[in-house]
């Protein structure tokens, strides 16, 4: 059932490398688009499959494979990938859909996509953490060739900058599960718990302490993030689309499954420096935010405070906490995916990203009034407004993580009252006030008052409300993700506190 | 509940659910999918939705009347020990409230209809106006602090749009900005508020949240936060100082919405405090904030707002410090009183906003000095002003004098300085009113106001309606009969009640009011009367300290974080780069040399592992 979800996309990658002949790019783009509303649908089939009353890894399948480096094909689906799965294959769907101006390599552009996407899976179900690797890396080297093959002008530095940082992440990480190996003296990368009785404090801590870092490039946290602005401006929306929707979630989800779940005991000795690395990283990131005039920068920043909430409610590790943990991935998923595309659309229409340039795109019949109203939608869900899935998600964060760390989430809170400080400075700058989309500094343009924006086609006009359906749904009827994640989840809180009940640290306050 | 409440009860959840329709409802016309026929029909669509709100409530109400007091809950969200829900109270206050709420809606949404007439987005007024409306009724009902804080984010972000309406002008988008913000902050203090609240007493219902804070052991310093973080939110809502300054700006918006800001809105948030007053005794520190933001309030926006010469921003300060005097009911534990005040004002403030609204739809201007003569002229609007500022003031029997008269003798009694806020505050809002009549309607016309009919009926009807009931509130405030009854104070507080009021009116019509010296020439009466106008430089002390900061705090960071962070990195990478031109000429081609690099480093890997597993 669940290698189904590795099959579909890369046979769809191989069947679009091998297409005969020289098919136009709308064929490349329709074989693309089944392809991945196969895996959609098949996702859903999943989903229907799934018992979300099961904590532990379900539909379990297994083969061994290389044995005696302990790689086997083990693939499992719990609470914790089940909603990334499905977020998986609904962007990647997205970013299909919305692609344009194909007419350089469609072939090879589509099936990478495709091949990101069967990554992602795979990187999701492993249940193997050698097999994980495979898939983690992967997924790496097709993104580095879409942004540095149709990215902006700096594509160049930024892929290569890209690159280098996700390597050494690869690399802390597979330091990490071979250090395990050669640790504990077997090779079993199985996914059970690494208790002390197995493993010293210090060797535990070590380990940790790499993959910490490994994912934490990929998150990204505070100070490894600075990969990620310059990938997002120099990337295509699509491209940007895919990173933020939903490579980020690797790293949180590897910090979660990998670092909470392998190793409970260490993740107790440290969760207090990572409340405050959170907070760090959401503080900083939101302020730098602010500080932008590029808007793919200033949402690229807001990543990097809204996946720090990630880590926090990682961090105390408390049911409620670890729920809005997955509830955050799923938000911040649809959210940024959204502001990107209405970013792109934005920028496709006029040429300009600048903020101290754009001025009333909200005009009704000259401007982008969908695309402004979107936004407006877009930037009220990120800064956590009720009724849409930010704000359940902040919220759970919050409440699960207040008792355990409440400096660190209050501080975490004002980021978010400075979430709505920067976006709202990108609504009322860009699309609030008189039409214009040249700087005022230039006399001979500025005379002009003749902008008419052209109309947004369907292709993104239907995406983009699409996900603002689902940002609002999930906002609406939050019940849904929380019972599919919940046993899951508090399987996972459950880790920790069993390992430092004696001591009496974490659990609830 | 012993009988199976009746389907309007078991439906109440619908009432919020009017306005959310209403405006998803407006969405065809506002969003131009539908273009034949004019933007109307998004009109009427919410005027039929608002009416069926207005009335299911009054059945509801009937209902309560004889059967006692209800309680609804629906499950939302349940996860570990979090139980989250949507609760509906529905207690006789909350229901006048949601009365109040509706009615008001209904009325403002027919005078926009005249108000609006030739506006080309009138389906987004009215979806947004829905939006506000259904934000609103959920607020007064809602039987928990979680469903009131979610709504009350809805309607800061309905605010923000509803005073954004115009974006294109340059003063609308700072506007709109600074009341999206300034909410916001009370906002996120709130929502600390409510984190911490949920994760320490369970529950989130009004009620267990009482229970909770009578043997609730806290530090006084975790007490003292939550209790500010709790009035943070209201303060924003109301428009208290220090965040009063959205309220005024907020006058760029469309007047219809000015009403409901003024009378609903503002409301709402005080409610919020009402139900959270029983937990503030946790905390006197909060209680002494209350009364110092209260009488600051008061004051400074009854004073701010007779230098004002807008005519909008006249009355808004005004909401201000009204808001101010219950705030300082709310906390001296007066909640009958504060109740009482909030529905006469809000009654008085949105008839005196019709009446404003009518007069800048006649004229099309707002500066009260190039206003005059209008007396004569627009009948109906000048008997809703002389009416609203009745209501409005302390010195008819209308519906303010009756709450003045019930809070000076009860703060006479604990506070006697609070009596005395409350008593000049109204002699100072009756030297306001008094101060733009005679600018406004009587007076000789002006060039602006040559010709000046009335208002057409749409806005007509409503204000003449309004007018009734303002003149009927004390027999309304009579029916709801607060104990110990409506007149239950002293002939000597009449007599000072009356007084203040008197001695306000009194100066006020006697006040020279020469428009060319508008602005006095004496130097120290002009460095006042500038304080006051520009309402004690609020903005600019706000530009100067927390925007300064946060701006400063950015572009630190985004410094920072171009020139170490990345600079770093680009660093290293420079750097691997010159090593490895540096390497190239090491290269000796010695196969022995290479070998021995490698053993040597896996036994260094090696011994460094064995370090660390031992």
């Amino acid at each position: 059932m669940l290698s189904i979800l590795l099959l579909i996309p890369f046979l769809g990658t191989a069947l679009l490398l091998l297409l005969p002949g020289d098919p136009p790019p709308g064929r490349m783009r329709a074989v693309a688009i089944t392809v991945l509303s196969l895996q959609l649908l098949w996702s859903l089939r999943v989903l229907l499959a799934f018992d979300p009353g099961e904590g532990a890894l379900q539909m379990v399948e297994s083969l061994p494979w290389v044995d005696s480096i302990g790689l086997d094909y083990r693939l499992g689906i719990d609470g914790l990938s089940m909603p990334l799965v499905l977020v998986n294959a609904a962007l990647t769907l997205v970013s299909a859909v919305c692609t344009r101006d194909i007419s350089q390599r469609p072939r090879i552009y589509f099936a990478l996509l495709l091949l990101i996407s069967g990554a992602v899976n795979g990187a999701f179900l492993a249940d193997n953490l050698l097999l994980f690797f495979l898939f983690y890396e992967l997924e790496l080297i097709p993104l580095w060739l879409l942004i540095s093959i149709w990215g902006g002008a700096d594509r160049a530095y930024a892929a290569t900058k890209f690159l280098l940082f996700t390597a050494v992440s690869g690399v802390l990480i597979l330091g990490a599960f071979l250090g395990l190996a050669l640790f504990t003296g077997s090779v079993d990368f199985s996914l059970s718990p690494v208790l002390s009785d197995r493993l010293s404090m210090g060797s535990q801590l070590l380990l940790l302490g790499a993959l910490l870092i490994g994912f934490g490039i990929k998150i990204p946290l505070v100070p490894f993030h600075t990969w990620l602005p310059d990938a997002h401006t120099q990337a295509s929306t699509p491209v940007s689309v895919l990173l933020a929707g939903v490579l980020l979630k690797l790293g949180t989800y590897g910090l979660l499954r990998f670092g909470l779940g392998m190793f409970p005991e260490a993740w107790a000795v440290v969760a207090p420096w990572l409340a405050i690395w959170a907070a760090v990283s959401v503080l900083y990131g939101s302020l730098a935010a602010i500080a932008q005039r590029d808007m793919k920068r200033m949402v690229a920043f807001s990543s990097v405070g809204h996946m720090g909430y990630v880590l926090l409610a990682a961090a105390s590790a408390t049911p409620v906490s670890l729920l809005g943990a997955v509830f955050q991935m799923v938000s911040h998923g649809l959210i940024s995916a959204l502001l990107f595309l209405l970013v792109g659309i934005v920028y496709r229409k006029t040429g300009t990203r600048d903020l101290e340039v754009l001025r009333g795109l909200l005009n009704p019949e000259r401007g982008l009034p969908f695309t402004g109203t979107l936004m407006i939608l877009g930037v009220m869900a990120s800064a956590g407004l009720p009724g849409m899935a930010g704000f359940i998600s902040e919220f759970l964060v919050f409440r699960g993580s207040l008792p355990s760390y409440p400096l660190a989430t209050l501080l975490c809170m004002v980021g978010s009252g400075l979430t709505a400080v920067y976006f709202l400075l990108l609504v009322n700058r860009a699309f609030f006030g008189r039409l214009a989309i040249t700087p005022p500094t230039d006399p001979a343009r500025d005379s002009r008052l003749d902008v008419r924006l052209a109309g947004v086609a369907p292709r993104e006009t239907l995406t983009t409300l699409g996900l603002a359906l689902g940002v609002v749904l999930l906002g609406l009827v939050p019940a849904t993700l929380g019972h599919l994640s919940e046993s899951t989840t508090a399987l996972l809180a459950g880790l920790p506190s069993l390992v430092v009940a004696s001591s009496g640290a974490g659990g609830l306050g | 509940m012993s009988p199976a409440p009746s389907l309007p009860i078991q439906l109440v959840w619908l009432i919020p659910l009017y306005g959310f329709g209403g405006m998803v409802l407006s969405l065809p016309w506002a969003s131009g999918w539908v273009k034949r026929n004019g933007p109307r029909p998004a009109a009427y669509l919410n005027l039929l939705v608002t009416l069926l709100a207005v009335l299911h409530g009054s059945l509801i109400l009937r209902e309560v009347l004889t059967i006692g007091p209800q309680h609804l809950e629906i499950p939302w969200f349940q996860a570990a020990d979090l139980d989250l829900r949507i609760g509906f109270d529905l207690s006789l206050t909350n229901l006048a409230a949601l009365e109040l709420v509706t009615f008001m809606s209904l009325i403002c949404q027919v005078f926009a209809l005249g108000y609006l007439d030739k506006e080309w987005s009138l389906a987004r007024f009215y979806a947004l106006v829905g939006f506000f409306e259904g934000a609103m009724s959920g607020v007064v009902l809602s039987s928990n602090l979680f469903l009131s804080y979610f709504l009350l984010e809805m309607l800061t972000l309905s605010t923000y749009l509803l005073v954004g309406f115009w974006y294109a002008q340059p003063l609308v988008v700072t506007a709109a900005r600074d009341a999206f913000l300034t909410k916001r902050v009370g906002d996120v203090l709130l929502l600390m508020g409510l984190v911490a609240l949920s994760a320490w007493a369970g529950s989130l219902e009004f009620n267990d949240l009482y229970a909770w804070s009578a043997q609730a052991d806290l530090s006084p310093l975790a007490a003292t936060l939550l209790c500010l973080g709790l009035i943070a939110g209201p303060m924003g809502k109301c428009a208290q100082f220090p965040m009063h300054l959205w309220l005024d700006e907020a006058m760029e918006g469309p007047n219809p919405a000015s009403i409901l800001r003024n009378s609903a809105v503002v409301t709402c948030g005080a409610l919020v405090l009402l139900k959270l007053m029983p937990l503030l005794r946790l905390s006197p520190v909060a209680i002494d904030v209350l009364l110092v933001v209260g009488t600051i309030s008061a004051l400074g926006g009854a004073l701010v707002a007779i230098a004002q010469v807008d005519l909008k921003r006249a009355f808004s300060y005004s909401t201000t410090s009204y808001l101010g005097l219950v705030f300082l009911a709310i906390a001296l534990q007066l909640p009958g009183v504060a109740l009482l005040l909030l529905f006469a004002h809000g009654l008085a403030k949105a008839l005196l906003f019709m009446s404003v609204g009518s007069v800048i739809a006649t004229t099309n201007c707002q500066d009260i000095t190039e206003l005059g003569g209008l007396g004569r002229r627009m009948p109906a609007t000048t008997g809703a002003y002389l009416v609203a500022a009745a209501g409005l003031t302390g010195l008819l029997p209308l519906g303010c004098f009756w709450c003045f008269g019930l809070m000076v003798e009860r703060m006479a009694a604990m506070a006697p300085l609070f009596a005395g806020v409350v008593l000049l505050t109204n002699a100072l809002t009756a030297f306001n009113l008094v101060r733009v009549y005679r600018q406004v309607f009587l007076d000789t016309p002006h060039p602006k106001t040559k010709r000046t009919p009335e208002v057409n009926w749409l806005m007509a009807l409503p204000m003449v309606s309004l007018t009734v009931l303002v003149l009927l509130t004390p027999l309304v405030i009579g029916r709801i009969d607060p104990s110990p009854g409506i007149a239950s104070f002293s002939w000597l507080t009449t007599g000072l009640v009356v007084a203040s009021g008197a001695s306000g009116v009194f100066v006020g019509a006697l006040v020279p009011l020469d428009k060319f010296w508008s602005r006095s020439v004496v130097r120290p009466l002009r460095t006042l009367q500038d304080l006051l106008a520009y309402d004690f430089y609020t903005d600019r002390i706000y530009r100067a300290t927390i925007v300064a900061f946060v701006a400063g705090l950015a572009q630190l960071t985004n410094a920072f974080d171009r020139v170490v962070v990345n600079g770093l990195v680009n660093r290293i990478g420079v750097g691997s780069l010159a090593s490895a031109e540096a390497l190239k000429l090491g290269v000796s081609g010695h196969l022995q040399t290479y070998v021995l690099t490698v053993v040597l480093a896996i036994v260094l890997l090696f011994s460094s592992l064995s370090w660390f597993r031992g």
